[in-house]
C-alpha cells in the first residue's frame, strides 16, 4: 500500500501554471481531502496522481519510487470521476466487472470472437461473479445489475461508479467531487457511506471537494488550496481552530470567521468606523495594526450596554436549532437597512436569542478564542505558517 | 362553452396536420407520384418512341426479367459493388478519422488533403481517374510496372473493371465517411475513455469497449447512406466502363439506361428500377431493425 509523496509538483498548461511547487505526503490509510474554490487545481492534481495528466515538474513518489511516468494501470488506483464516467453501453453488472475483466485480459484475446468468448467466460468465473455480487449488495445495487446507466438516478449512478472502483480492491482511491451532482439529502447519506467505506476497507483515499462541510466531516487531513498553492495542511480541527491565514479562515466555516482589521492601542482595539472596545487579552506583540479574527459561535450576545462590543442587529437567519445574526458594530444608531453583508459581524447562537431586527445589543468573547492575522500578509500570527504562498491571501 | 371557442380549439388541433402537410405534399409530388408512375409503367409495354401509349401487360416485364441472364449478372454486380464499397469506404473512412482525431503537427493540412476526393465533382473526379487508368500512359500502369507487376488492363478486362470502379468509388466516399466519423468521435467523452484506462484497458480495449459503442450508430447510418448511394450510382460507372466489358460492371442503374435509351423499352426499364428500389428498401430495413434493437437494449 503506497505512501505518496509530492516533491515540488508543478503543472502548467502552456503559459499558465495551475499547480505550483506542491509539497505534501499522504500516509497509508489516510482520508485526505483536497479543498479549495473552483478552478484552484484540485482535479488537475488528482489526475496527476492517477496518471491521466502528465506532470510538468517535480517528483511524484509511490512508496519512494519515482512514479511520474507510470501508466494509470501500473499505479493501481481507482478513480471516481466528477461525471461518474460510466460505460453507457454496458449493464451495471458489466460496468462493475470491467476492471476485473481487464485484469484477466491477455494479448491474444484481441482476436475477434476469442474476445467475445473470453469476456463471457470471465464474467462467469466464480471469483468475478461473486466479487460483483458482493459489491452490488454492499452498495444496494443488486436489483439494478441488469439495467444500463441511462435508466439510473444520479445517486444510483454514483454508487455504480463507486462499485466499479471498489471491485478491484485498489490501495489508493481517488475521488473527484463524487457527490456534487446529488441532492442535499442523498449527499448527506453518501457522505456517511463513503466514510464508513473508508473505515471498512482501510485504504488511502484522496478526495476532492469544494464543499467545506464534506471536508470537515470526512477528512482525516485536509489540504486547503487556492490558485494552485497549498494554503494549509492539517486535521479538520486544526484547520478550523487555527487557520493559517485569512483565506483559510474565510473559506472554512459557515458563516466564515469574522475578520476585523483593527488598530491596537494598548488594551484598546479600534475597528474601522469609530467603534472601539477594551480587549484585555494579548495582542500581537509590537504591532499597531492587525486582523482580529473570531468564529461566529465564539461570540456571545448580551444585553445592550453589557459585553465588550456595542452593536446592532442587521440580519437574522433562523436555522432551527440555532440562529445566525449579522450585527453592525457601533454604539450609535448605526444604519441597519443596508443590504450589504460585507462589514457585518456574524454571531451563531443556539435557539432563539430574542433580538429583533434593528435592536441594539452587545457582543462579548473570551480573549483566548481570538485568532490574530498579520495585517499585510494575512498570515496567522501565532501559528507557524505551513504555507507556500508568497502573496498576501487577505483581500478585504 | 361558446361555439367560437370550440372552433378555435379545433383549429389548434389542425395545426400539426398543416405542418405535416407541406413536406407531405412535397414528397407526394416529387417522390410518391413518380414512384407510382414507374410502378405502373413496369406493368405496361410503354416504349420510348411512344411514352404515353402503353398497354397493361401484367407481370410480363418481370417474367422477362427473370428469364434474362443479364438481369442476374446486374443484380450480382450491384450487390457485390454495394457490399464492398460499404465495407472499404466505411472502413477506410473510419480508420482515417481515428488516425486524424488526435493532435499532430500539420493536422489541418492533412484533413484538407484527405477531403479532396469528396470535394471534387463526380464527373471531374471520374475523368481524372480515366486518365490515371489509361492503358499505355496512365499513372496506374506506371506504378504497377515500377512495382514489377507489369501492365494491368484496368478498365478493359473482365476481372479488373469492377475492382477499378470500386477503387474510384471508395476514393470518393471515404473522405465523406471520415468527416462524419470525425464528428461522431467528438461525442465520445474523454472521461469515459480515461475511466477505461484507469480500469486497466489497453488502447485497443479502450477502442472496443468505449469508442466503438459510441460511434457505432453513426457508422451504421453512414453505411446505410453509402449503400443506397452505391445502389443508385451512375456517373462513375457509366463514364469509366459504360457497364462493360461484356456487362461485367453493369449495375441495375446502368442496365436501366441501356434498356430505356438503347432498347427503347421503358416498361422493362421500370421493372429494373423497381428491383433497385426493393434492394434499397431492404438495406434501409436492416438499418431500422438494428436501430430498434439498440433503442430497446439501451433503455433497459
Ligand atoms: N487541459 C487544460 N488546458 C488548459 N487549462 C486547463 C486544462 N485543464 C485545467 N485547466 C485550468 O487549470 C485550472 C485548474 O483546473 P481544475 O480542473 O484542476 O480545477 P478544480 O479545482 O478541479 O475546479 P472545480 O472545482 O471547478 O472542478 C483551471 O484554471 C483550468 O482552467
Ligand atoms: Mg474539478
Amino acid at each position: 500500500m503506497p505512501k505518496i509523496d509530492f516533491k515540488g509538483i508543478t503543472k502548467s498548461f502552456g503559459p499558465t501554471t495551475v499547480i505550483r511547487r506542491f509539497n505534501a505526503s499522504v500516509e497509508d490509510g489516510e482520508f485526505l481531502v483536497l479543498l479549495g474554490p473552483s478552478g484552484c487545481g484540485k482535479s488537475t492534481l488528482l489526475r496527476m496522481i492517477a496518471g491521466l495528466t502528465d506532470i510538468s515538474g517535480g517528483e511524484l513518489l509511490f512508496d519512494g519510487a519515482l512514479a511520474n511516468d507510470w501508466t494509470p494501470k501500473q499505479r493501481g488506483v481507482a478513480f471516481v470521476f466528477q461525471s461518474y464516467a460510466l460505460y453507457p453501453h454496458m449493464t451495471v453488472r458489466a460496468n462493475i466487472a470491467f476492471p476485473l475483466v481487464m485484469d484477466r485480459f491477455r494479448k491474444w484475446h484481441h482476436i475477434p470472437f476469442v474476445n467475445m468468448v473470453q469476456r463471457w467466460k470471465v464474467m462467469r468465473q466464480p471469483e468475478v461473479a461473486d466479487a460483483v455480487e458482493r459489491i452490488a449488495e454492499q452498495l444496494e445495487l443488486t436489483p439494478l445489475l441488469d439495467r444500463r446507466p441511462a435508466s439510473l438516478s444520479g445517486g444510483q449512478r454514483q454508487r455504480v461508479a463507486l462499485g466499479r472502483s471498489l471491485v478491484r480492491d485498489p490501495s489508493l482511491y481517488l475521488l473527484d467531487e463524487p457527490l456534487s451532482n446529488l441532492d442535499a439529502k442523498l449527499r448527506t447519506q453518501m457522505r456517511s457511506e463513503i466514510t464508513t467505506l473508508h473505515q471498512k476497507v482501510k485504504r488511502t483515499f484522496v478526495y476532492v471537494t469544494h464543499d467545506q462541510v464534506e471536508a470537515m466531516t470526512m477528512a482525516t487531513r485536509i489540504v486547503v488550496m487556492n490558485q494552485g498553492y497549498i494554503q494549509q495542511i492539517g486535521t479538520p480541527d486544526e484547520i478550523y481552530d487555527t487557520p493559517a491565514n485569512t483565506f483559510v479562515a474565510r473559506f472554512v466555516g459557515a458563516p466564515p470567521m469574522n475578520l476585523l482589521p483593527v488598530k491596537v492601542a494598548g488594551q484598546t482595539l479600534h475597528a474601522e468606523g469609530d467603534s472601539h472596545w477594551q480587549h484585555d487579552g494579548g495582542a500581537p506583540k509590537g504591532a499597531t495594526s492587525a486582523i482580529f479574527g473570531i468564529r461566529p459561535e465564539k461570540l456571545r450576545l448580551t444585553a445592550p450596554g453589557a459585553g465588550r462590543l456595542p452593536a446592532r442587529v442587521a440580519v437574522i437567519e433562523r436555522l432551527g436549532a440555532e440562529t445566525v445574526l449579522g450585527c453592525r458594530l457601533g454604539a450609535e444608531a448605526a444604519d441597519v437597512s443596508g443590504i450589504s453583508t460585507e462589514d457585518l459581524v456574524f454571531v451563531r447562537t443556539p435557539g432563539h436569542p430574542g433580538f429583533a431586527h434593528g435592536e441594539a445589543c452587545g457582543l462579548d468573547y473570551d480573549a483566548g478564542d481570538v485568532v490574530w492575522f498579520d495585517k499585510s500578509s494575512g498570515q496567522n500570527v501565532a501559528a507557524t505558517p505551513v504555507v507556500s504562498t508568497p502573496e498576501p491571501a487577505f483581500e478585504g | 362553452m361558446s361555439t367560437p371557442t370550440i372552433s378555435r380549439q379545433r383549429l389548434t388541433a389542425l395545426v400539426p396536420y398543416a405542418f405535416v402537410a407541406v413536406p407531405l405534399a412535397y414528397l407526394g409530388v416529387f417522390m410518391f407520384w413518380p414512384l407510382l408512375r414507374q410502378m405502373w409503367m413496369s406493368l405496361t409495354d410503354t416504349r420510348l418512341m411512344n411514352p404515353t401509349k402503353g398497354d397493361f401487360i401484367g407481370l410480363e416485364n418481370y417474367r422477362h426479367l427473370l428469364a434474362d441472364p443479364q438481369f442476374y449478372t446486374s443484380l450480382h454486380v450491384t450487390v457485390v459493388y454495394t457490399l464492398l464499397t460499404v465495407i472499404f469506404g466505411v472502413g477506410l473512412g473510419t480508420i482515417s478519422a481515428l488516425a486524424i482525431n488526435r493532435p499532430f503537427p500539420g493536422r489541418t493540412i492533412v484533413r484538407a488533403v484527405l477531403l479532396f476526393g469528396w470535394a471534387v465533382p463526380n464527373v471531374a473526379a471520374t475523368l481524372i481517374w480515366l486518365w490515371i487508368y489509361n492503358g499505355p500512359s496512365g499513372v496506374a500502369n506506371e506504378l504497377t510496372e515500377w512495382l514489377g507487376l507489369g501492365r494491368v488492363q484496368w478498365l478493359t478486362s473482365i476481372d479488373m473493371a469492377l475492382p477499378s470502379i470500386m477503387i474510384v468509388t471508395v476514393w470518393q466516399v471515404a473522405p465523406f465517411v471520415m468527416l462524419v466519423m470525425l464528428a461522431a468521435l467528438q461525442s465520445v467523452p474523454d472521461e469515459v475513455r480515461e475511466a477505461a484506462r484507469v480500469d486497466g484497458a489497453d488502447a485497443l480495449n479502450v477502442f472496443r469497449n468505449v469508442t466503438l459503442p459510441y460511434i457505432l450508430p453513426t457508422m451504421q447510418l453512414v453505411s446505410l447512406l453509402v449503400a443506397v448511394w452505391s445502389i443508385r450510382r451512375f456517373e462513375i460507372i457509366y463514364l469509366l466502363t459504360g457497364g462493360g466489358p461484356i456487362g461485367s460492371t453493369s449495375t441495375l442503374v446502368v442496365q436501366i439506361r441501356l434498356t430505356a435509351f438503347e432498347d427503347y423499352d421503358l416498361g422493362l426499364a421500370s421493372a429494373y428500377g423497381a428491383v433497385g428500389l426493393v434492394l434499397a428498401l431492404l438495406v434501409a430495413l436492416v438499418h431500422f431493425i438494428f436501430e430498434r434493437r439498440r433503442a430497446r437494449v439501451m433503455s433497459k
